[in-house]
């Protein structure tokens, strides 16, 4: 019975990865594939990701670079925040973080359209880049707090950091040497979520992009909708390789961890 | 995390913001923006090859269509970000009278037929296409090519019909007018075209808003209603099983129009362009791509030997764009409430 | 207090002004201030609130049951390929909504594998990339890798302690399972499905590349903003948009206390 029921949870699960990763190795093939009409049988090339290189690499650069300077900003306004959150008990605290979270209910469009509206008619930030970068913030920070904040939530934060004072450090040295390097895990496994949410964002950079500020998530958007099918595969494997070593850097880090038991008898059981 | 840490993601953080910058200066040199040049429509990627050779302006392609580009500069028109725009002549008065246009008569105005360009130069034609079916007939799954608008309400055709949302793109509203025009409608009475896609939408069409040559040469959307030129340089030049059908019944042929965005923020680039895209060696690379250049002298007689035979564009009638431009708004509405 | 000034003052500069500001937009079109009305008193705008909220549920439903199967599975078996099996569902994470648009359309569109594959028992192309079940389709894949990650966490922290008591109390697994497991994770499920619904009901990428008849509310405040630069009207209706999905979050924060931490 007990084995019955294994395979057929196995045989589930197992189904459901097929339905998640059949699609990507398509894709992929697709991006390599010499024609995608006639298949497989018209051979392999690189030629189609040559062309995306050519015609695209502007997006790629511009998507890391605005990824990059999203996780210095959410770096440097989340993570005092985060402590601040962390070491108050006040309700404005909580107001605060209930409202930080908003942008990741508020759908991605409305988000964009209100910065439109308010700061569209400001010619040259308009047209830079840096109004992708506000958008991509607004939908990182709470990410970036949350990670953070559940981490400081964790430790007795109150009792290290007093004790430290009482040994004479001052505030600069407490928060660089005492609260930073137990948050450690936190602030890495946040800014592994912030830039790979940053290079996939696309509901507001749609909307906020210019010609001249494409992303890799738009430019590829276009791609599919004028160029061949195989250009939009090839630029797809282009996003692809970028994005995989984040998500598996970001599992390495939130891997759940065996858990420890003590029995009754003072032997320790592991799960 | 240590210090150092810190110290070494700020550097990074740096050095991506300082490549950012650069890439910035990088585009100081000459640019512009062009609503609505598709690579794929027209060969506009070549083109914009062309002005960056010929004019050193660097212009990136752009997806949006005809209502797309005319919403967007309507937004931004507080302070424009395109210089000059692309649209289906039908779009040409309507974006005059929205105040986004600047007049300019480029080079050569003068030898453009009347009925082709706003009188005040507000916008002007520089090539036409005739729309029609652009099939991939190795993706019918067996079934003959269709003749006809009628043949597309065929069930055996079901799934496989696709056609550029009316509500958006200029080319959606010239198959709702050309269908309605050879059904016996007129620009007055738009109901043949209506009745037509009402049915239509029982054969669960396909509808994108944006340019869709790469979804026929896949085989995703087998029948399109397009022009002639997509058509012709999917079968000539990408080489793909395609075939252009001038529907029995009748269609259009409808010219796409070009203007200088009012305030832009390069205007003289954008000025450079719009002289440019009529200077022959521009409009033997439109004749190239299978268009009718505005000036028909320059259709190279090779180009002109792949067009289908004179006999079946003999069905394929001129439009007129002052009634047409009247008709859209009602066009847009009519296939809003009764289609869609 | 004052670390947390930065980001307050870039909070209010660019999300709280915009959003004030978003709302006198959306009241200032031609229709004035009804309409924020207009979502339920026009056809075609109640249709689409219709469709996306029917979709979304749809989602949060079948998203749920497969992740809880799953992720409880996952978590507490070991075998070889666990990891790589981790990894494969947890790979969409951060696809775009419109790479996700086009692998409906490698599975579901006229070339899809489905297609092919019930041709090849014998019946019709299955085409249905262009329906409302294609972008089902598309929403339960990007959804799916959050939850599982939600459920595998608070998987970890039940007691199996629990479940043996059960079991040597006689239960049989489908009780062990509806009496034990499942109020166990039920404050997980209810947090991650108030983050799937809210996301299902605001996606706008996967819709895009689907782009046809599929009239959902993102869909139709970008078709009012691009083509009749219906700015107020785009504005009303996202304004309301936003607000369904707070809602939406906000009760699930009320069933389940403040203290979930939903997958990230």
């Amino acid at each position: 019975m007990k084995k019955t029921l294994f395979t057929l949870q196995f045989a589930f699960t197992l189904a459901v990865c097929a339905f998640l990763v059949v699609p990507v190795v398509l894709s992929v093939l697709a991006g390599l594939t010499a024609n995608y009409f006639i298949g497989i049988k018209s051979g392999l090339t690189l030629r189609w990701v040559g062309e995306v290189w050519d015609g695209y690499q502007d997006t790629i650069y511009l998507s890391i670079g605005i990824a990059l300077a999203c996780l210095a900003v959410t770096l440097v306004l989340g993570v005092p925040a985060a402590y601040a959150l962390a070491r108050t008990r006040s309700r404005l605290g909580r107001l605060f973080e209930e409202l930080l979270m908003l942008p990741i209910a508020v759908p991605g469009l409305a988000t964009a359209l209100g910065l439109i509206v308010t700061y569209g008619a400001l010619g040259s930030f308009r047209t830079s880049w840096t109004f992708i970068l506000v958008g991509h913030v607004l939908f990182t920070l709470p990410f970036m707090v949350r990670s953070v904040l559940a981490v400081l939530s964790a430790i007795d934060l109150k009792t290290l950091e007093e004790g430290a004072a009482s040994l004479g450090a001052t505030f600069r040295e407490r928060f660089f040497h005492i609260v930073l390097p137990n948050c450690r895990n936190g602030i890495l496994a946040g800014a592994l979520m912030v830039v790979t949410l940053s290079v996939g964002e696309f509901n507001m950079t749609w909307l906020l992009h210019t010609p001249f500020t494409k992303t890799l998530p738009v430019g590829l958007a276009d791609a599919y909708a004028s160029l061949r099918l195989e250009i939009g595969s090839a630029y797809t494997l282009v996003f692809f390789m970028m994005i995989v070593p984040l998500l598996l850097a970001m599992q390495a880090i939130a891997a759940p961890r065996t858990r420890r038991f003590a029995r009754d008898d003072g032997k320790l059981e592991t799960m | 995390m240590q210090f150092s840490t810190l110290k070494r993601y700020a550097t990074i953080a740096a050095l991506a913001l300082a490549a950012l910058g650069t890439q910035a200066t990088a585009h100081a040199d000459s640019h512009a923006v062009c609503y609505n040049c598709p690579p794929e429509w027209a060969d506009w990627g070549d083109q914009l090859k062309a002005i960056k050779n010929r004019l050193g302006i660097q212009v990136p392609p752009d997806n949006k269509n005809s209502g797309q580009s005319i919403a967007a500069m309507i937004a931004e028109k507080a302070n424009p970000v395109t210089d000059v725009v692309y649209l289906g002549g039908i779009s040409g008065d309507p974006a005059r009278d929205a105040g986004i246009l600047a007049p300019y008569k480029p080079k050569g105005w003068e030898k453009i037929p009347a009925e082709l360009k706003d009188p005040n130069g507000y916008w002007f034609t520089i090539h036409s296409g005739t729309l029609g079916l652009f099939v991939n007939t190795a993706a019918l799954g067996g079934k003959p090519v269709p003749q006809s608008w009628a043949d597309l309400l065929k069930p055996e055709y079901k799934g496989m019909v696709g056609y550029l949302d009316p509500t958006s793109a200029a080319v959606g509203q010239i198959g709702v007018m050309a269908v309605n025009l050879s059904m016996g409608g007129n620009y007055d009475n738009l109901d043949p075209g209506i009745k037509f896609f009402k049915q239509l939408m029982k054969n669960q069409p396909i509808v994108p808003k944006q340019t869709s040559y790469a979804r026929v040469i896949s085989g995703e959307i087998p029948i399109l209603i397009d022009y002639d030129f997509n058509a012709y340089r999917a079968q000539y030049t990408d080489k793909a099983p395609v075939r252009f059908v001038i529907p029995k019944e009748g269609t259009v042929v409808f010219p796409y129009v070009m203007a200088l965005s009012k305030n832009g923020p390069n205007a003289d680039n954008g000025r450079k362009i719009l002289d440019y895209v009529l200077s022959s060696e521009s409009q033997t690379m439109w004749g190239n791509a299978y268009l009718r250049p505005v000036f028909p002298e320059y259709l190279s007689p090779e180009a002109k030997s792949r067009f289908l035979p004179d006999s079946e564009y003999a069905r394929a009638k001129a439009v007129d764009l002052k009634k047409l431009a009247l008709a859209q708004p009602k066009i847009v509405e009519r296939y809003k409430n009764e289609v869609q | 207090m004052t670390l947390l000034l930065p980001a307050a003052i870039f909070f209010a500069a660019f999300f709280i002004l915009p959003m004030c500001r978003l709302f006198l937009v959306g009241g200032s079109g031609a229709m004035g201030w009804s309409a924020y009305a207009a979502i339920v008193t026009d056809a075609s705008y109640f249709k689409a609130l219709l469709a996306t909220l029917g979709v979304a549920a749809a989602t949060t439903v079948a998203t749920l049951v497969i992740s809880a199967i799953a992720g409880v599975f996952l978590q507490r078996h070991r075998f070889p390929g666990k990891s790589l099996m981790v990894s494969m569902l947890t790979l969409p994470l951060a696809f775009p909504g419109v790479v996700v648009g086009f692998m409906v359309i490698m599975l579901a569109g006229r070339q899809g594998l489905i297609g092919v594959v019930s041709q090849m028992l014998g019946g019709d192309n299955l085409v249905f990339a262009y329906s409302l079940l294609g972008l089902f389709m598309g929403y339960v894949y990007f959804s799916i890798p959050r939850t599982i990650l939600t459920v595998m966490a608070a998987t970890e922290k039940l007691d199996p302690r629990l479940e043996e008591a059960a079991r040597s109390l006689g239960a049989s697994p489908w009780r062990v399972v509806c009496d034990v497991i499942l109020p166990g994770l039920k404050p997980a499920l209810i947090a991650a499905g108030a983050i799937c619904f809210a996301t299902a009901v605001g996606a706008f990428g996967t819709a895009f590349t689907l782009a046809t008849n599929i009239n959902v509310l993102p869909m139709v405040i970008y078709t009012e903003f691009t083509l009749s630069a219906n700015i107020a009207m785009s504005a009303a209706l996202s304004f309301v948009l936003g607000a369904v999905t707070w809602l939406a979050l906000a009760v699930a924060r009320s069933l389940t206390g403040p203290n979930v931490a939903a997958a990230g």
